[in-house]
């Protein structure tokens, strides 16, 4: 059994030591860039989103009806001579297998990899239960010998480096290996384990598709043990979760295809995929007939699949993409990103499968990034979830965290937010000692957050300004609200400025409706959904969707919560539903208003600086909007130069760089390090936010590159006309 | 000329997965190579399951005459002993390269299994573009009160030990596969 800290400060002191361990930090920068290009590799060509739509409907309709395909698939299974079993919860599941191997005397047994047995620690118990049971996937062989979880669902024993195996493998065969011969390790583990299958007298495996319609499993490899874990043993058993029940081959063929293309070991399919139904021959079985057995393990899933949110964690093909692009396993690992199941999807499943104690902390460590439910082929909006599940465990505290209550009460009532955001001025002033940025935090603030300076707050926000800066346009053919958001409105009102600089004279009736107040996104990350939708009606109330032609923001984060959380929020509410959704229809940000709606194209000027630019999460994934920032950063005159990791995070989401700023501060060193590397003068990005943490910790490092928000650097242009 | 594009396609596939595909005229030559092949690797026994009788009659000559033992059944007995796997393949997917054999005859399972060096025979006319073009056929299999199938693509192989491509994990360590072109 495993157990992870329950409590916050704990729990951020394990990441501290992971983010120490210099192989793990290297390993997984690697596997991540090298993921990222094998998966773009082998979808070259394809559509992957519509790829994903179409296994997602599969999953939807399977879920919908396990009951239906679990009883098709045991007629079926059981007209082949196999047995089915349904367990209830994973102490079920336990007892069935060992019972299993009991009746059929068995006392050698194989595993090959099952994510499902490592949910019910199926190994524990068989063990305690006198059976000798041996791993025989290298990687989960590796780590059961070192008595660990796989740290990832695809490649188990990613943690560890050839040198560790190699003691590893010294220690079990009694010989000195060659660490550098990894081939001669892989050949130590063959030949260890052929013994250990072929005196085997039962053979355990998971199973990827479970075929309603004819009975069989489906299993995907790469090494060829499940194979042979389901050929040599006399007895079979298939341990499964009853949603991978799909309705016939074609289905499976569907989701294969996807899930090993994700996967991002670049490769089109599997080394092996094993299909077996019935109780197929086997010479040294009972008739020359392999004992077979399915184990559906519940587990709660039965309920899941009936729940109007969650059941949408179901679709989960286990292809570990969630992992491979999230900026914070890339940082710390499995081990300390999951429980059991790991990454963004094991934030959500182990609260589900193993509890509120064991998910309490691990929940909240989520950017809100967005960059798992981009590459998820099975379409589940992770991040969603995760908010979702973290509310369910604050439902649970018995008493919310004095923070929450703050922002609550605070941001319900715009009067009292926007008076403390004033104070905050005069309260900082003593620390800018006349400057933009604080570089020294105050002592309140801990240690750990001087890995970016913070940024004062304006002595005048935008909303005071307006009435000076708006000039009525002559004949205006297009009338436009201007959404602020806190940090444009208090932090950075120079964005809003350059943004009327740039639309001076281009026939746009600019707003600023004063009743508009923070978009809600904060409430939502930190679970306060009531809070995020009273402070939706609010911004309905002040802007009128059926007045504006387009609300604008320059914040992205703001403008991905107004056009997909708000019609979520407000979903069924009389009379505000409709205008949510007009709302969020007329949404859209900076870059593609003046490229798109604009056409500011061919070029506004502009100075010929080397400019690299970050993506902001809420921009390229949250709007879905890659095209127009670059084509406007080079309208503007800029020379692009472009980074490998340009769509990644900046390790700011909100309060998230607060909670988590050991995390928050490594994610942004891999950033600037690698804008670093493009040589630009300009870092040029679309959001506020990301300009408070790329600008933050480019000051602590004392770096030259000047953080521009998109806005500023097209105004720049105007003022150099093009020759 | 679609033919000869799906075998192009196909010896390309397999080749990136590490696998090896060549074309043979006929049953002869294969054998040729497959004996020619063991010889090489110091390899001394020949697994051939699931081939016809007179096949195997050809397969037992040659190889014998070669110095080879050659197993067609029982081959749980020589588990230890099996050095080149000898079969047939159903079907060839050109768009992964994979090989798709019906094997619930257990031999011939043992014998893709388990040994060092896997050669399979694949009739030119059984190449499809991909798999759901099998899907009929497949789906056919599975719905038999038993079945056995297997999708193979290159060699068994892992990753498991610092993100390393390594060959022979647990399977073959090479696959071979001759493409039998169409009786003239």
């Amino acid at each position: 059994m495993r157990s992870t800290p329950a409590d916050s400060r704990q729990y951020r002191a394990q990441l501290r030591r992971a983010l120490d361990n210099q192989f793990l930090r290297q390993t997984l920068a690697g596997f991540a860039a090298r993921n990222r290009q094998q998966r773009a590799e082998t979808f070259a060509g394809l559509d992957f989103a519509a790829l994903a739509q179409e296994v997602a409907r599969i999953k939807d309709d399977s879920l919908s009806r396990l009951p239906e395909l679990y009883q098709q698939f045991k007629q079926a299974a059981e007209a082949g001579g196999a047995q089915v079993h349904l367990a209830a919860d994973a102490a079920e599941a336990n007892r069935i297998i060992a019972d299993i191997a009991k009746k059929a005397g068995c006392q050698r047994l194989v595993k090959s990899k099952s994510m499902t047995s490592e949910e019910i620690f199926l190994n524990d118990y068989l063990e305690a239960q006198g059976l000798t049971v041996t791993e025989t996937d290298l990687g989960e062989w590796i780590i059961q010998l070192r008595g660990e979880g796989p740290s990832h669902m695809i490649a188990p024993a990613i943690h560890l480096s050839r040198q560790e195996v190699a003691q590893l493998f010294s220690r079990v065969t009694g010989r000195e290996l060659d660490p550098q011969n990894v081939e001669g390790l892989v050949e130590v583990a063959r030949q260890e384990l052929r013994q250990a299958f072929l005196s085997a007298d039962m053979g355990i495996s998971g199973g990827n598709f479970c075929l309603a319609d004819s009975g069989a499993i489906g299993i995907v490899t790469n090494e060829g043990n499940a194979r042979l874990v389901t050929t040599l043993p006399r007895v079979h058993v298939a341990l499964v979760g009853l949603e991978k029940l799909v309705p016939d081959l074609g289905s499976a063929l569907t989701i294969l295809s996807l899930l090993v293309r994700n996967t991002g070991m670049g490769q089109p399919i599997s080394g092996y995929v094993t299909w077996i139904s019935g109780a197929v021959p086997c010479a040294t079985g009972a008739d020359g007939r392999k004992e077979m057995h399915v184990v559906f393990l519940d587990n709660g899933r039965l309920a899941l699949s009936q729940d109007p949110v969650f059941k949408e964690a179901l679709r989960c093909i286990r292809c570990g993409s969630c992992a491979n692009v999230c900026p914070i396993y890339a940082k710390v690992g499995g081990h300390n990103y999951g429980h059991v199941y790991i990454g963004a999807i094991g934030l959500i499943l182990t609260y589900f499968y193993h509890g509120r104690e064991n998910a309490r902390a691990l929940v909240k460590n989520c950017l809100n990034c967005q960059a798992c439910k981009a590459a998820c082929p099975a379409g589940i909006d992770l991040p969603r979830l995760i908010k979702k599940t973290a509310g369910l465990v604050l439902a649970q505290e018995p008493r919310r965290p004095a923070k929450n209550r703050l922002l609550a009460a605070v941001l319900k009532n715009r009067r009292l937010f926007h008076f403390l955001l004033r104070r905050a001025y005069l309260t900082q002033k003593p620390l800018a000692r006349g400057e933009r940025l604080i570089r020294h935090l105050p002592f309140f603030f801990g240690r750990e957050q001087g890995f970016r300076s913070l940024p004062v707050v304006a002595r005048r926000p935008l909303r005071d300004r307006w009435p000076e800066l708006a000039r009525p346009e002559a004949k205006p053919h297009l009338r436009v609200a201007l959404f602020g958001g806190c940090l444009v409105d208090f932090v950075y009102p120079e964005q809003a400025e350059a943004l009327l600089r740039l639309l001076r004279g281009r026939g746009v009736r600019l707003d600023y409706p004063l009743e508009q107040t923070c978009c809600g996104l904060p409430a939502l990350m930190m679970s306060e959904e009531e809070t995020a939708r009273e402070v939706a009606v609010q911004n309905l109330r002040a802007l009128d969707p059926a007045e504006h032609d387009y609300v604008l923001t320059l914040c992205a984060s703001c403008g991905s919560h107004l056009k997909e959380n708000l019609p979520r929020l407000l979903e069924g509410a009389a009379g505000l539903a409709v205008q949510a959704r007009q709302l969020a229809g007329k949404v859209i940000d900076f870059s593609s208003f003046m490229v798109d709606v604009l056409g500011v194209e061919p070029a506004l000027g502009g100075s010929g600086a080397q400019a690299a630019y970050h993506a902001p999460c809420h921009l390229c994934r949250g709007l879905g909007v890659q095209r127009a920032p670059r084509e406007l950063l080079r309208a503007a005159g800029y020379q692009y130069l472009p980074y490998a990791e340009e769509e990644v995070c900046c390790g700011f989401g909100g309060s998230y760089s607060l909670e988590f700023p050991e995390l928050s501060a490594a994610i942004l060193e891999s950033k600037l390090d690698q804008v670093a590397a493009t040589g630009a003068e300009l870092l040029v990005t679309d959001c506020p936010g990301c300009v408070l943490q790329l600008r933050g910790g480019l000051d602590q490092r004392r770096s030259p590159i000047q953080v521009l928000h998109m806005a500023e650097a097209a105004a720049a242009a105007l003022d150099k006309p093009r020759a | 000329m679609r033919l000869e594009s799906l075998q192009d396609q196909f010896q390309q596939r397999i080749a990136v997965v590490g696998g090896r595909a060549q074309t043979v005229p006929d049953l002869e030559a294969a054998l040729g190579y497959v004996v020619r092949l063991t010889q090489e690797l110091g390899g001394r026994t020949l697994a051939a399951p699931g081939w016809g009788q007179a096949e195997l009659e050809r397969i037992q000559a040659v190889g014998q005459q070669a110095g080879l033992e050659v197993f067609s059944q029982g081959l749980r007995a020589q588990a230890k002993n099996i050095f080149c796997g000898f079969t047939p393949a159903d079907w060839g997917v050109a768009q992964t390269g994979t090989l798709v054999i019906d094997s619930l005859n257990e031999d011939l399972r043992l014998a893709t299994m388990l040994s060092e060096v896997h050669v399979a025979v694949l009739p030119a006319a059984r190449l499809r573009p991909d798999l759901p073009s099998l899907q009929d056929e497949l789906g056919g299999i599975l719905q038999r009160p038993q079945a056995y199938l297997a999708m193979i693509t290159g060699p068994s192989r892992t990753g498991d030990i610092e993100l390393i491509l390594t060959m022979g994990a647990h399977g073959p360590r090479q696959v071979h596969v001759l493409i039998l072109e169409a009786a003239a």
